[in-house]
């Protein structure tokens, strides 16, 4: 029973977070040092009223939820609303991203870009594993060729410095 | 069914032949780097550009590369930025590379002010400086139909009531401001009290002056020289040491201010190089020095020639940040 | 007509075979780097000016000129195709655009957008040609007071995005002021909200915020909540646009690029400001108002139009008085400085050539784009069906590749993942996108102008409304809040009276939800 009220309400975690946020601004807002060449206005008013407007409209949408609203969940062709949500699918994607950053400036762009993309796809349901890995090092590669010598954009070359 | 499996296909196809177009196109409107001349000491040469594309650390890194190429100090020079935090993020990559002699960081004025408002972990004591490549100065200015017509006026004034002189210049900390904090010194003007507008950039504090919003800006002489010699700014001083040649401004000095201030930019390494690493950056930065085409870059951009290395820059750099130091603890920034 | 002779002079100089494979070599190159997130025309023309130095001036700046509005549409593109902002101008664009692209109408939101640009680069070049001394006098008087009413005025749009849900649409927005605090306080140098992180110290770089809500939260989102079976491959649909949408598209335009240009010619920056402009404007005056969230081509014509003419506008403060008002212009003038020119006051008289080889070599760059992105738009449209697997992943990609690229800072990276969680979590509970953006963009831009004007005032309050122009934009902004909510009022009595609850609902603004 209680159990789905919660349910009902999760939205009541995003008033929490509205209103963590708040109060996160405002006490580090209180930490700032004013220098003595003070404007009229100083560096902390306008953190102030954000923090303030933080904490009013958290509890303005706590309320609003207690009482029963709640926001539509967008809608679009590739999500299914009736499902529950699939945290495997969302930490895959976080390990995906993660493993990309953490590979960024050891292996390169390139193989830290195929694992994301590979990542990112199987996560989202691309069955044919073989298939995606194919696909993710040959636009990898492509793609770190492309930016990173034609264009010039400067990419961490990893295990393939001095040879691509 | 059979349209999603030959999508990947087609679009790695695309993206193919699209690498192909750019490197075609690439291939016919790139330049081919200059041939090297003379012994190569480096394999490999990195210039990190502590900005993003398009500024001035930016410009003067790829300017570098491009007379350095000509000189053939190294096999391959690069450049790659590390913008941020007025420099100290680069700075702190910079002092993370310990022992990298294939490392150059450019850096300025800016990044030892910067240091001290950012609280940078790092600061220029933790690199090798190399060596101090070229100087800017800076420019007072009042719209052309101000009651200022020289820096007496304007001095007199601010010391009058130092609030009701609001002077437009870059962000906080920056060059400008701190050319504001060290008149105000001289002055006797309390540096606390200095109404310093800052704004985003040099277009954005010009457009305040030429609209009459403030009462006086303080930016490079090169971004308001333009409007200077149109007649729709009047240049008070000048913050360099000597009057400048062909420029008909008095300098800070001879307006009866003992005060100059040049906006130098230069190069440092990362820390722990051995003596004959830090020699051969040194040297390669003489060679670039020497090239035609690093002196007609000088002249094109205005920028003045200050070459120093080593020891000598050393204990420049120290000065400075001794001075910048200083003024920014007045003004409440440091 | 002296200017138009010198035009026709600068046209000569600009047209040979070889400028105009100059001009397509660079809308090429612009569109292919334009194309990822977080590389905007600025960057690309910066990534891309080295490559321009090694030609006469007057073919660098046809390539540089192609580069830029190339830049500035590829922008467009992804936002369109693939809800993924590539800069924070395109947002408005991704709005509709993308609903538009979902339906199976990418190919005409891809031409409205290169058609809109090109009647706005056309009209606002011929404007930066004929009035720019003018434009700029009335520019100047501009300060800080004049720039916080503008901003006031471009908050109150706000009230066209926030959705259906007020409270959802108002968090919205203070996180996203939440997020615009953080950095170095532009006046005194304080960090605030940085701790302790010296890579947060510039700031949440604007496009980072954009693509992280946009693109990553997009994929996080359709991760937890994957339809399985039978994805429906989305309809490219028919290429061209038919008499209806060049009838709905062509007013938005126009309007676009008379809001665009003058206002891109302000010395303030702010280049989204004529887009949100546009984009409420449009949904104010649509015949069609229900149409909007759900993918009416005005509200792409419109922004794309304001986008492409406050470019433009951008030139005048910097060609007339050598102004550098916005990052893009910044570099402009850099690449005149590489030539040995000064912009300023003195350009116009001292070359001429120059000048209006420049602005011919927009016209060209302009026509290019149209020349080679109108027959491409179904072409780019089919990039919708590649599988939703692949193209997510591509998107990922993408975006962490060009926000890596920008600074090339691992923090970034995961601000932006940080973000996209952010994003999936405002699209679990139906809170809109776009006012978060908006008010990273707005809070920095309007509390530094207040704090300039108060200072400059000296704690004066009164320099706020001073002027006729601050005046009258503090008057604009406030019918704009106030219309609606009187206008909803009136009806809902009217509805009470006529006992049908029916009214009502549609006459929320319609769900936004990008």
């Amino acid at each position: 029973m209680n159990n789905e009220w919660l349910r009902g309400r999760a939205e009541l975690g995003l008033a929490a977070l509205v209103v963590l946020i708040g109060g996160l601004v405002l006490v580090n807002t209180a930490t700032l040092e004013t220098p003595a060449t003070v404007n009229v206005v100083g560096p902390r008013v306008f953190p102030t009223v954000v923090g303030a407007v933080l904490l009013g409209i958290g509890v303005w949408l706590g309320i609003d939820v207690l009482r029963g609203g709640h926001g539509e969940p967008d809608a679009g062709e590739d999500v299914d609303l009736s499902r529950p949500s699939d945290w495997r699918a969302v930490a895959s994607v976080g390990a995906a991203f993660f493993t990309h950053v953490a590979l960024l400036r050891i292996t390169g762009w390139l193989i830290a870009g195929a694992v994301l993309f590979w990542g990112v796809a199987v996560a989202l349901g691309a069955r044919r594993w073989l298939r995606a890995a194919g696909v993710a090092i040959v636009l990898s590669t492509v793609v770190y060729l492309v930016f990173s010598h034609l264009l010039g954009v400067s990419l961490p070359a990893g295990v393939f410095e001095g040879v691509l | 069914m059979r349209i999603r499996r030959s999508r990947p296909a087609a679009f790695v196809a695309a993206a193919c032949a699209l690498a192909l177009t750019l490197a075609g196109c690439g291939g016919a409107a790139g330049g081919g780097s200059g041939e090297g001349s003379g012994g190569v000491a480096l394999d490999r040469l990195r210039i990190m550009a502590p900005a993003s594309p398009g500024g001035g650390w930016d410009l003067t890194s790829r300017t570098a590369q491009q007379s350095m190429e000509k000189a053939g100090v190294a096999d391959t020079v690069e450049v790659f930025n590390v913008p941020g935090a007025g420099g100290t993020i680069g700075l702190s990559r910079l002092a993370g590379e310990r022992g990298n002699g294939n490392l150059l960081m450019t850096t300025g004025l800016v990044m030892v002010g910067a240091v001290q408002t950012n609280d940078s972990r790092h600061t220029l004591r933790d690199v090798t400086p190399i060596a101090r490549l070229t100087s800017a100065y800076e420019v007072i200015v009042v719209p052309a139909d101000s009651p200022y017509k020289n820096l007496g006026d304007l001095i007199a004034a601010w010391k009058k009531d130092p609030g009701s002189v609001a002077i437009a210049g870059g962000s906080a900390g920056g060059v400008d401001q701190i050319l504001a904090g060290l008149l105000a010194q001289k002055a006797g003007v309390d540096p606390t009290k200095v109404n310093y507008v800052a704004f985003s950039g040099g277009g954005q504090s010009l457009a305040a002056i030429l609209g009459g919003k403030v009462d006086a800006g303080i930016s490079g002489l090169a971004e308001y020289i333009g409007q200077i010699k149109a007649g729709k700014l009047r240049a008070l001083a000048v913050s360099s040491p000597t009057p400048m040649e062909g420029i008909d401004i008095p300098t800070i000095k001879q307006a009866g201010v003992d005060l100059s201030l040049a906006n130098w930019r230069g190069f440092v390494a990362p820390p722990g190089l051995k003596p004959d690493e830090k020699q051969a950056l040194i040297q390669a930065v003489e060679k670039m020095h020497g090239t035609e085409q690093w002196q007609q870059a000088l002249e094109k951009n205005n920028w003045k020639d200050s070459f120093t290395t080593g020891e000598e820059f050393k204990a420049f750099l120290d000065g400075e940040r001794k001075q910048v130091t200083s003024v920014l603890k007045d003004l409440g920034l440091a | 007509m002296d200017s138009l002779e010198l035009l026709l002079q600068g046209f000569a100089t600009a047209i040979s075979p070889m400028n105009l494979l100059y001009a397509l070599v660079g809308v090429t190159l612009g569109t292919a780097v334009g194309v990822l997130p977080g590389i905007g025309p600025a960057m690309a023309v910066a990534l891309l000016l080295p490559v321009t130095f090694t030609l006469d001036p007057v073919s660098a700046f046809i390539m540089f000129a192609g580069i830029y509005y190339g830049g500035m549409y590829g922008g467009s593109t992804t936002s369109i195709l693939l809800n993924t902002p590539g800069e924070s101008a395109s947002m408005m664009t991704a709005l509709e655009g993308n609903k538009m692209a979902r339906k199976g109408r990418g190919a005409q939101a891809l031409a409205t957008a290169a058609l809109g640009s090109f009647v706005a680069g056309l009209i606002a070049t011929a404007a930066l040609a004929f009035a720019a001394p003018r434009i700029v006098d009335i520019a100047l008087s501009f300060g800080p007071a004049e720039f916080f009413a503008l901003m006031m005025l471009a908050f109150a749009t706000v009230s066209a995005v926030l959705g259906g849900s007020l409270v959802r649409g108002l968090a919205s927005l203070a996180l996203g002021l939440t997020i615009g605090l953080i950095g170095i306080d532009s006046q005194t140098g304080q960090p605030r909200l940085t701790f302790g992180v010296a890579q947060l110290l510039n700031g949440v770089d604007v496009v980072i915020v954009a693509v992280g809500l946009f693109a990553v939260g997009e994929a996080l989102w359709v991760a937890s909540r994957l339809r399985q079976s039978g994805h429906g491959v989305i309809p490219v649909g028919r290429p061209w646009l038919n008499r209806s949408d060049l009838a709905r598209s062509w007013k938005p335009w126009l309007r676009g690029t008379v809001l665009g240009f003058p206002l891109g010619s302000l010395p303030a920056g702010g280049s989204e400001i004529p887009t949100f402009l546009s984009y409420s404007l449009e949904k104010r005056l649509a015949r069609r108002r229900k149409e909007f969230g759900h993918g009416a081509i005005e509200g792409v014509a419109g922004p794309e139009a304001a986008n492409n003419a406050s470019a433009t506008g951008v030139l005048v403060p910097l060609l007339t008085l050598g102004l550098p008002t916005s990052a893009t212009a910044a570099i402009i003038l850099a690449a005149f400085q590489q030539y040995g020119l000064q912009p300023g006051p003195l350009l116009f008289d001292k070359d001429p050539v120059l000048v209006w080889g420049l602005i011919a070599s927009m016209f060209i760059g302009n026509a290019m784009l149209l020349v080679l992105n109108l027959p491409l738009a179904p072409v780019w449209a089919r990039v919708l069906k590649i599988p939703r697997p692949y193209l997510y992943a591509g998107i990922v990609l993408f975006a962490a590749l060009g926000v890596y690229a920008v600074n090339a800072q691992l923090v970034d990276l995961v601000v932006l993942f940080v973000l996209g969680a952010l994003g999936a979590v405002m699209r679990r509970f139906g809170v809109p996108l776009a006012p978060a953006v908006i008010g990273v963009i707005l809070g920095p831009l309007a509390e530094r102008q207040l704090r300039r004007a108060l200072a400059i005032s000296q704690g004066d309050y009164t320099v706020l409304v001073d002027s006729p122009i601050s005046i009258g934009l503090l008057g604009v902004a406030a019918l704009m809040l106030l219309v609606p909510v009187v206008g909803r009022f009136l009806r809902r009595r009217i509805d009470r009276g006529e006992q049908t609850g029916s009214q009502e609902r549609a006459e929320a603004p319609a769900g936004e939800e990008p």
